[in-house]
C-alpha cells in the first residue's frame, strides 16, 4: 500500500510480521530498545514524512513499558511530521478497568484513551473491547472489529457436534457477548453465576435477566431433601469425574446440611454411620451417578416450578465445585470472619481496607455486573467464602461452549468447567475467549483442569513460546487476517462492516 | 465539618519511593494518605485511594527507582487520575527525579521528545501543578503548560560542602561543558574555582576523550553534575582529574540513578565518594558501595509542599535549605 507504513511495538512482532505479510508489505524499521535506566527509547529509522503510519501494539507482561513504547512511538512519528497516526491495538490494555469501581477508583482505561489522543493518535483500530462503551473515551473513531465471525467459523469446522452444543456465559456480564455467538451459531445458551454464600443469610439465585425465568429464593433448594428427577448417563460421568473428592463413606461421621427456618443451611452431625447408598435407597430415590454429586443427600437441586428446570447449583470453595456434604468454611471458622458486605462506609476503615486479601469492591463493583471478572477471582480464591455457583440452562450430554472476552485468571473458568461437568454433566467443555491474558499458571491451571477440554483463544494478545510448551489443549486463532483487513480497507477508505458479519462457509 | 479542616495537604505516596514519603510527612507533621496499589495477574496497575481527597489539596509523590521508570510513571498516573475523578480540588505530582528528561531535544531525524510527552502525559492525567527538583534542562518546564517548580538540591549540596570539606581547597568540576553553569553557579557561592572537562561523546551512555580546561594540582577536586547515571562519565572524569595530581576527587550528582554497572564502576574509581540526594530511592546500594553518601532533600520538597499549600513563596528554597 502506498503512503503507509507499518510499525510493531515490541510486545508483538510476530504478529506484525504476519499481518504485514497479508498486505505484501514489510514493517517499518524502528529501533526500540531500554536505557540502562529503565527508561525507553525509541528510534524511527525510516521517513514517514507525510505517511499513514500504523503502530501494532498489544498487551504484554510488561503492559506499562509497552504502553510508555507506543506513546513514545507515537509521540516520535508526529514529530516526524506523520501525516495520520493509527494505534493498532488487539488488546486494549487496562481495558477493565473502566469504570470507577471503588470510591476514589480511577478510570485508567479513559486516562489511556487520553494519553492516546495527546500523543498523537488520529484513529483507533482494536479488538473486542471490554466494553464496547470505551469506544466514547475517545475523541478519534475507534473501529472496535469482533473476533466472534473468526471463532464462530472455527466452531463450525473444529467442533464435533457443533449444533448440539450450549453456548454458556460463565457470568452474568458476559451473558451478551454470548447470546450473540450463539445467535450466531444458532444455538441455546445458558449461564453460570457464581455468589458469595453469607453467614446467616440464604443465597438466592439472581436470574431475573432472563424473563423466562423468575426468582428462585434459596429457601426452597434448602428446604426438602428431593431429587430432581432426570435421567441419568452413569457411563459418561464416570469417565468425567476422575477427580471427584472421596466419597462420604469414608468419614467417621455423616453430617448433613440442612435448612434452619431462615433458609440458610445449618450442619447437624448425624448419628449413625451409613453408606450413602443405604441412606439412598432407604429415604429416596437416587441414581447412581447423583449419589456422586451429592453423596450426603442435599440435593442441588429441586424444583416446585417448571420453568426453572433447568436451574442447577452447587458449592463452590476454594474455587472448586465441592461435594454438598463438604465442610463449610464459614462455620467451621471461629471468628466467623466472613467477609463484610460491600458497606460504602467500610471503605474508609483501614482495617477493613487493609485486609491482607484485596477487599471485593476495592476491585470491582457490584453492581455493574460486566466487570465483575476481576473481583470474582480475588474472592474466589478465599477459603473463608463459600460460593454457590448456579448453573442456567440444560447442558447435560452436550458439548458446552463457555466463551467471555478475555482469560487473564482461571478461577472461573475451572468453576464454570467444574459446574457444568459435574452438575450439569455436559460432555465436552471448550473454554473460548477472544484475549488469552493468561496471567501466572492460568494456562497450567486450565491444562490440568480435567473438565476443560480444549481452550481457544486468538493471537492478540501475544503468547510466548515457554508458555504453551506443555499446553495441549490450547489453539490459537490467527487474527493477522481481520486486523491487515482492517487496516487495508482504513486506508483505502473502505467499509469495515463486511468484517462484522458472518460468513457461513 | 469546619472550615479549617476542609481542603488540607494530602500526601500520596507512589509506591517506588516510600522512604522519601515518609520523610517528608515527617517533616509536615501528617500522615501519608492510605493508598492501595497493586498490579494484577497481567500486570497491570490497579490504584485505589483509601481516604476521601474531597475537596482537598492533594500531592502526590513518585520518584521511580532505577529500571522501574514506566511502572513508577504508569502508577503516578493512575494515582493522579484516581484523585481527579474522586474530586481532589487541586493535584500537584511532586516528581524529584522527572523521568525522561534526557529526551528532551529532537537531535535525530523522528527522534521523540520523551520528555515533552510525560509532561503533556502527566496534565492529561490531571496533575494541576508540577513540584521536582534539579530538571536536566529547565526547559521542561515549559512543556508544562500548568505551573512547574523546578526547586534546586544546589543549597543542600553547598551546605553539604562547607561541612565536608574545606573550602578553601575546593575545585569545582563539570564533568562536561552543558553542566559548567551548574558547576559555576556553585564555584561562585563557594568563591571556589572552577574548571571543566570537554567530552566528546559518540553516542548515550559511552564517553569518548577528555580533556581538562582548568587547574586542579593539590585540590581536592569536586565533580558536580545533575545525574550520576552509569558513571562512566565520572569514572573517566576522576581518572583524568587524577591524572592532574588533585589531592582528592569526589563527585555530588543530585539523582544518583546509578544504573548498570554504576556501583562497581564507582567502586574501582579514583573518586574517594560520590554524594547524591535522596530523589531516587538507592535501595540496597549504599550498603554495596562504601563510598556512597546521601544527602537528605526531603526538607526542600516538604517546605514546598508546604508553601505551595499556603500560597506562600518558594523562591527562597532556591537559595537555601529549610532549617
Amino acid at each position: 500500500m502506498r503512503g503507509t507504513l507499518i510499525f510493531s511495538g515490541s510486545s508483538c512482532p510476530a504478529l506484525t510480521a504476519q499481518l504485514c505479510e497479508n498486505l505484501g508489505t514489510r514493517p517499518g524499521n524502528a529501533e526500540l530498545s531500554q536505557f540502562s535506566n529503565g527508561e525507553t527509547s525509541v528510534r524511527i529509522l525510516t521517513s514517514i514524512r507525510e505517511k499513514d503510519v500504523f503502530i501494532v501494539q498489544s498487551g504484554s507482561p510488561k503492559v506499562n513499558d509497552t504502553i510508555m513504547e507506543l506513546l513514545i512511538m507515537i509521540s516520535a512519528c508526529k514529530g516526524g511530521s506523520a501525516n495520520k497516526i493509527t494505534a493498532v491495538l488487539p488488546y486494549f490494555p487496562y481495558s477493565r478497568q473502566s469504570k470507577k469501581k471503588s470510591q476514589r477508583g480511577a478510570i485508567t482505561a479513559r486516562m489511556l484513551a487520553n494519553l492516546l489522543i495527546m500523543a498523537g493518535v488520529k484513529h483507533v483500530i482494536t479488538v473486542d473491547l471490554h466494553a464496547s462503551q470505551m469506544q466514547g473515551f475517545f475523541k478519534c473513531p475507534v473501529d472496535n472489529l469482533h473476533a466472534e465471525p473468526l471463532i464462530a467459523r472455527w466452531i463450525r469446522h473444529n467442533v464435533p457436534n457443533w449444533r448440539e452444543a450450549v453456548v454458556v456465559s460463565k457470568n452474568a456480564g458476559g451473558t451478551k457477548r454470548v447470546t450473540s455467538l450463539a445467535d450466531a451459531l444458532k444455538l441455546n445458551f445458558g449461564m453460570v453465576t457464581t455468589e458469595k454464600k453469607r453467614g446467616n443469610m440464604c443465597s438466592s439465585v439472581i436470574i431475573s435477566p432472563y424473563d423466562s425465568f423468575q426468582r428462585q429464593p434459596a429457601l426452597e433448594t434448602f428446604t426438602q431433601n428431593q431429587t430432581a428427577p432426570a435421567p441419568k448417563d452413569e457411563q459418561e460421568q464416570a469417565d468425567q469425574q476422575v477427580d471427584d473428592p472421596p466419597p462420604a463413606t469414608t468419614m467417621p461421621i455423616r453430617s448433613r446440611v440442612r435448612a434452619n427456618t431462615q433458609g440458610s443451611p445449618q450442619r447437624t452431625v448425624g448419628l449413625g454411620i451409613r453408606a450413602p447408598d443405604q441412606i439412598r435407597s432407604d429415604d429416596r430415590s437416587i441414581t447412581p451417578t447423583q449419589q456422586r454429586n451429592g453423596p450426603d443427600g442435599a440435593e442441588d437441586s429441586e424444583y416446585d416450578d417448571g420453568r426453572a428446570h433447568e436451574v442447577t447449583q452447587g458449592r463452590l470453595i476454594r474455587g472448586h465445585i465441592v461435594d454438598d456434604d463438604f465442610p463449610s468454611p464459614s462455620t467451621s471458622t471461629a471468628d466467623g470472619s466472613v467477609r463484610e458486605d460491600s458497606d460504602p462506609m467500610t471503605m474508609s476503615h483501614a482495617s477493613s481496607f487493609f485486609a491482607p486479601a484485596p477487599a471485593p469492591h476495592a476491585l470491582g463493583g457490584s453492581g455493574d455486573a460486566s466487570g465483575e471478572t476481576d473481583d470474582e477471582e480475588a474472592i474466589l480464591k478465599d477459603p473463608k467464602i463459600e460460593h454457590t455457583i448456579t448453573l442456567v440452562g440444560d447442558v447435560k450430554r452436550r458439548t458446552v461452549l463457555i466463551v467471555d472476552d478475555m482469560i487473564d485468571k482461571p478461577g472461573s473458568w475451572i468453576a464454570a468447567a467444574e459446574t457444568v461437568v459435574k452438575k450439569g454433566r455436559a460432555k465436552k467443555v471448550y473454554c473460548i475467549a477472544t484475549h488469552g491474558v493468561f496471567g501466572g499458571d492460568c494456562l497450567e491451571q486450565m491444562q490440568n483442569c480435567e473438565c476443560i477440554d480444549t481452550i481457544v483463544v486468538t493471537n492478540s494478545f501475544p503468547i510466548r513460546e515457554e508458555q504453551v510448551k506443555n499446553i495441549t489443549k490450547l489453539v490459537i486463532l490467527d487474527l493477522s487476517f481481520l486486523l491487515a483487513e482492517a487496516i487495508r480497507r482504513n486506508h483505502y477508505g473502505e467499509s469495515i462492516s463486511p468484517l462484522y458479519q458472518h460468513i457461513v462457509d | 465539618m469546619s472550615r479549617e479542616m476542609a481542603n488540607e495537604i494530602k500526601l500520596l505516596s507512589g509506591s517506588s519511593h516510600p522512604d522519601l514519603s515518609a520523610q517528608v510527612a515527617g517533616r509536615l507533621g501528617i500522615e501519608i494518605a492510605r493508598t492501595v496499589s497493586l498490579n494484577y495477574s497481567n500486570q497491570e496497575t490497579s490504584v485505589t485511594i483509601g481516604e476521601s481527597v474531597r475537596d482537598e489539596d492533594v500531592y502526590i509523590l513518585q520518584s521511580a527507582a532505577t529500571g522501574d521508570v514506566n511502572e513508577g510513571l504508569m502508577e503516578m498516573l493512575i494515582m493522579i487520575h484516581a484523585c481527579k475523578t474522586a474530586s481532589a480540588r487541586r493535584i500537584t505530582a511532586v516528581i524529584p527525579c522527572f523521568p525522561y528528561a534526557r529526551q528532551d531535544k529532537k537531535d535525530r531525524s523522528r527522534a521523540p521528545i520523551s520528555a515533552r510527552l510525560i509532561a503533556n502525559m502527566i496534565q492529561t492525567a490531571g496533575a494541576n501543578h508540577i513540584i521536582t527538583m534539579d530538571l536536566h534542562a529547565s526547559q521542561i518546564q515549559g512543556f508544562f503548560s500548568v505551573p512547574c517548580d523546578n526547586l534546586y538540591a544546589e543549597p543542600s549540596v553547598l551546605r553539604w560542602i562547607r561541612e565536608n570539606r574545606n573550602v578553601e581547597q575546593v575545585v569545582i568540576v563539570s564533568p562536561d561543558a552543558g553542566g559548567a553553569k551548574r558547576a559555576t553557579s556553585i564555584a561562585d557561592r563557594l568563591n571556589a574555582s572552577f574548571a571543566l572537562i570537554h567530552k566528546e561523546r559518540p553516542r548515550p551512555n559511552v564517553v569518548g576523550r577528555m580533556v581538562l580546561i582548568g587547574e586542579v594540582r593539590d585540590k581536592v577536586a569536586i565533580l558536580v553534575d545533575d545525574m550520576a547515571d552509569t558513571c562512566g562519565t565520572l569514572d573517566k572524569a576522576a581518572g583524568l582529574l587524577r591524572d592532574a595530581n588533585a589531592k582528592e576527587i569526589l563527585a555530588i550528582a543530585t539523582h544518583g540513578i546509578l544504573s548498570g554497572n554504576a556501583i562497581e564502576t564507582i567502586n574501582n574509581s579514583s573518586l574517594s565518594a560520590l554524594v547524591v540526594t535522596n530523589t531516587v530511592p538507592l535501595g540496597d546500594k549504599v550498603s554495596r558501595c562504601p563510598k556512597l553518601q546521601v544527602i537528605d532533600v526531603s526538607g526542600t520538597l516538604a517546605e514546598a509542599i508546604r508553601r505551595t499549600h499556603n500560597g506562600e513563596s518558594v523562591s527562597y528554597l532556591f537559595t537555601h535549605v529549610p532549617v
